[in-house]
């Protein structure tokens, strides 16, 4: 089996290669290499194995399509512009309030959801136009965007890396309020007044100067109704769950857009932004369908046993010592996908040594993220990139989040470490 | 340029349309697999939907087996199929109602607990849609699942799934798993609604005692084990080491942890007077760390890759060469099973079920499942139940 799976990996790493050398897209890449996978494995037309994979991330798509066209529907209609130019009048004078409050920003729509992509898409344009006013430079706020987005994905009430490696292992999503909280807070503070205490006070006049005028009739009520519909149905779902029928966040997104497009001051041309959001999350949906295929070609293989007993077979101090570096590169692969793989495994193993599996988990949670900025897929870090619009190569990119990532991983590995006596913080 | 352009698109396209009618008619046979059973005529066959008309013609209205003895006593529900992927313990189910004879009490079997989890097989999980179980007439063919119900009978799923009654928070998609959804609700999602038509069943049959019957991960710490409502401690203690001193295999007991909420083991016990157990075999193919996936690993329980975790103290159930084939599994669900009812005997004399012509553990691997399964071909038609 060791031989077996050992040979399809050499091919499914071969092909991906020899793929990116003909120029195919990343996401063509991994196709091939799980195609050529499943081939080399005996697998002559594994067709169900492909479909079945690629609807592995169907319902992720679905909320990126939803919030990135409500979020170009409110850009259009003048929402965005009104929204940056109201928080520039009221907070310019005090930098340490307006970063503290572009923290909490960031963090809420990701924490709600959790998916940093849909904190990305929802709140970092916003963002990063008031830091950029700030003085802060592209690359840095690209940083700030990226690691906060990672971080509110992690963020309680929604893990989806705890959730899903709760249900792997069949224990309750139970106790992870505080221990993905305290960490996901720290380090969104840490990074915010890292990246963006340097810079210049803001200018407001040119500020204004600079920045699009919102229509005349722009208000508040037009921006905040679609807001209030996509939080009241969250709040409602939460607070009345078996009262309430479940429309799932595609829904809220499309119905907060829908709202958003009937309040919108100016007329809007609804197909021309469906269909550029569609363009505009092509590559993202991409990757994350050929990212279901390769999960599954590598499960059908063994290629995914083989990886995963490889890693947790290791001495415990290095199981340990390089999940800072092992779970984000995982990530980058497999991003979600990765708790399932990997997370279970994991979860079990410090279990088994004594270890409080939720604070362990809520730690992990924490540096899951990271990988969303790696190569091959990199889904978070391209999309924040492309939201942002920093001249820099992507590698400055990487380069400029090191410091804070560093600092976000070693809080999660000692919350690992330390897992045990955390535990007070489950409540449990 | 712009013709290779429209090319490269066409064959791309193509080659997706391809995928997607291959894929589609894999994914309808799957769906829509006729398995079969074949009852005796003292085999009565109802529907879930007759205990609560909520669930009446959608794809959860089960068949409900019904044997009922000549003397009245006890009555046993047994629940194979809670979660499709598992599918010891279906196979068990399956060998009851096509062998059980009943003296005493009354024994009510459900093939698929959670039907529309037999229909579909997890995204990345690689499962095959399918498994044969050898037998003299050559094989007969079960369809595979999944821990969850079918996203196309359940969709969407929330953000958070907030159980019920209980309010405690789990992951959004164990919406869609029915262990976790007990004791369901009238006007709830499709899962849930199908564990309120199983309380429904349990009130209106005055069941005595439920057994849901599962397998496990290696590396799961609940395993090889019965776990107990506080209820039914006593009695799974005396299973445990009746099977233990006499059947050559031992299974542990755990007792349902009172904050966790929505499985059969607490939530059964907790909303009605069954006592509720719930039975765990271990399953290899259900570790993260399993090799090559397939029908063949489903049904030999063999992995070196298992072997290896379990070399480096991971796994809370022993795994050698031999793995845990499909025989062994299921025989320790049927011994599992009538020792249960032997032991429920000895604790209540005054209300007793007998059962018989069950195969137990030594049995069913020395002959095979398939030794037990009817032949529905040389069946008369009368007596086959399509599940």
């Amino acid at each position: 089996m060791y031989q077996a799976a050992g040979i399809v990996l050499g091919v499914m790493v071969l092909i991906y290669i020899i793929s990116l050398r003909f120029k195919l897209s990343t996401e063509l890449a991994m196709l091939m290499a799980a195609i050529g996978g499943a081939v080399s494995a005996g697998h002559w037309f594994p067709a169900r194995h492909i479909a079945e994979g690629a609807i592995t991330y169907l319902d992720i798509n679905l909320i990126f399509i939803s919030a990135t066209l409500f979020m170009n529907i409110l850009k259009e209609s003048g929402g965005i512009a009104f929204i940056i130019r109201s928080i520039i009048k009221t907070f310019h004078k005090s930098r340490v309030l307006l970063l503290i409050l572009l923290m909490i920003i960031l963090l809420i729509p990701g924490a709600l959801t959790g998916a940093g992509s849909v904190t990305v898409l929802i709140t970092g344009g916003l963002v990063a136009v008031v830091l950029n006013y700030m003085g802060i430079k592209k690359i840095r706020i690209a940083a700030i965007i990226f690691l906060i987005a990672g971080l509110s994905a992690a963020a309680p009430p929604v893990s989806l890396w705890a959730m899903m490696t709760a249900a792997g292992v069949n224990m309750p999503y139970v106790g992870f309020f505080l221990p993905l909280l305290i960490p996901c807070v720290l380090g969104a503070l840490f990074t915010i007044f890292f990246l963006g205490w340097k810079g210049t006070k803001i200018d407001v006049d040119k500020a204004f100067k600079e920045l699009p005028s919102p229509p005349e009739k722009m208000n508040w009520w037009r921006i905040i109704v679609p807001f209030l519909i996509f939080f009241g149905l969250i709040f409602i779902g939460r607070k009345w769950p078996h009262n309430t029928p479940i429309v799932g966040m595609p829904l809220m997104f499309l119905l907060a857009g829908l709202s958003s497009y009937l309040l919108s001051p100016k007329k809007l041309k609804l197909f021309k932004i469906s269909a550029d959001t569609i363009k505009q999350l092509l590559p993202l949906i991409g990757t994350l369908t050929a990212v279901g295929i390769l999960v599954q070609i590598m499960t059908l293989t063994g290629v995914r046993g083989l990886l995963a007993i490889m890693f947790i077979t290791l001495p415990t101090f290095l199981v340990i010592g390089s999940l800072f570096v092992f779970l984000p590169i995982t990530e980058s692969v497999l991003m979600y996908g990765s708790a399932a793989v990997f997370g279970v495994p994991l979860v079990l193993l410090f279990n088994t040594m004594g270890l409080n599996p939720i604070v362990a988990l809520a730690g992990m949670s924490i540096i899951w993220p990271l990988g969303d900025a790696l190569p091959p897929t990199a889904i978070i870090g391209r999309l924040t990139v492309d939201v942002v619009g920093p001249k820099e190569k992507y590698s400055q990119f990487l380069k400029t989040c090191l410091v804070p990532s560093i600092v976000i991983a070693i809080i999660g590995t000692l919350m690992v470490i330390f897992s045990k006596d955390l535990g007070f913080l489950t409540g449990i | 340029m712009k013709t290779k352009s429209i090319i490269r698109k066409v064959l791309l396209s193509t080659a997706g349309l391809v995928i997607v009618v291959f894929a589609g008619i894999e994914f309808y046979q799957h769906r829509h697999y006729k398995e079969t059973v074949v009852i005796g005529d003292w085999v009565e066959v109802k529907k879930l939907g007759d205990y609560f008309e909520g669930i009446q013609g959608s794809v959860n209205d089960c068949n409900v087996f019904i044997i009922e003895g000549d003397e009245p006593g006890a009555t046993s529900l047994i629940l194979g199929g809670s979660h499709p992927e598992e599918p010891a313990g279906r196979l068990a189910a399956w060998l009851m109602v096509e062998n059980a004879r009943i003296q005493t009490g009354k024994l009510i079997v459900v093939l698929s607990a959670n039907r529309s989890g037999t229909t579909v097989t997890r995204p990345s999980g690689a499962y095959p849609t399918k498994y044969t179980i050898p037998t003299s007439w050559g094989g007969q063919t079960f369809r595979m699942g999944d821990r969850w119900s079918n996203p196309l009978d359940q969709w969407p799923d929330p953000e958070v799934y907030i159980h019920c009654p209980s309010g405690q928070n789990l992951a959004y998609v164990d919406i869609r798993n029915l262990n976790r959804t007990w004791p369901g609700r009238a006007n709830g999602t499709l899962t849930e609604k199908t564990c309120y038509a199983y309380m429904q069943l349990i009130e209106k049959e005055k069941v005595d005692l439920v057994i849901d019957m599962h397998e496990a991960e290696l590396q799961y710490p609940v395993i090889n084990t019965i776990v107990a409502h506080e209820n039914g401690q006593e009695l799974a203690t005396l299973v445990s080491m009746m099977l233990t001193d006499f059947e050559g295999f031992s299974i542990g007991t755990e007792f349902s942890p009172k904050n966790l909420h929505g499985l059969s083991h607490r939530e059964i016990g907790d909303h009605s007077d069954a006592v509720s157990l719930l039975f765990e075999a271990p399953e290899p193919f259900l570790d993260a760390t399993r090799g090559i996936t397939g029908e063949k690993q489903l049904l030999e329980g063999k992995d070196e890759f298992v072997i290896k975790a379990g070399e480096h103290g991971l796994l809370f159930a022993p795994m050698d060469e031999n793995g845990w084939p499909i025989d062994v599994r299921v025989g320790r669900h049927t011994s599992t099973i009538l020792q249960t009812f032997e032991s429920w005997n000895e604790y209540y004399p005054e209300k007793l079920i007998v059962c018989f012509d069950v195969p137990r553990y030594a049995e069913v691997i020395k002959n095979g499942i398939g030794f037990y399964l009817k032949n529905h071909e040389e069946a008369d038609n009368k007596t086959i139940v399509f599940e």
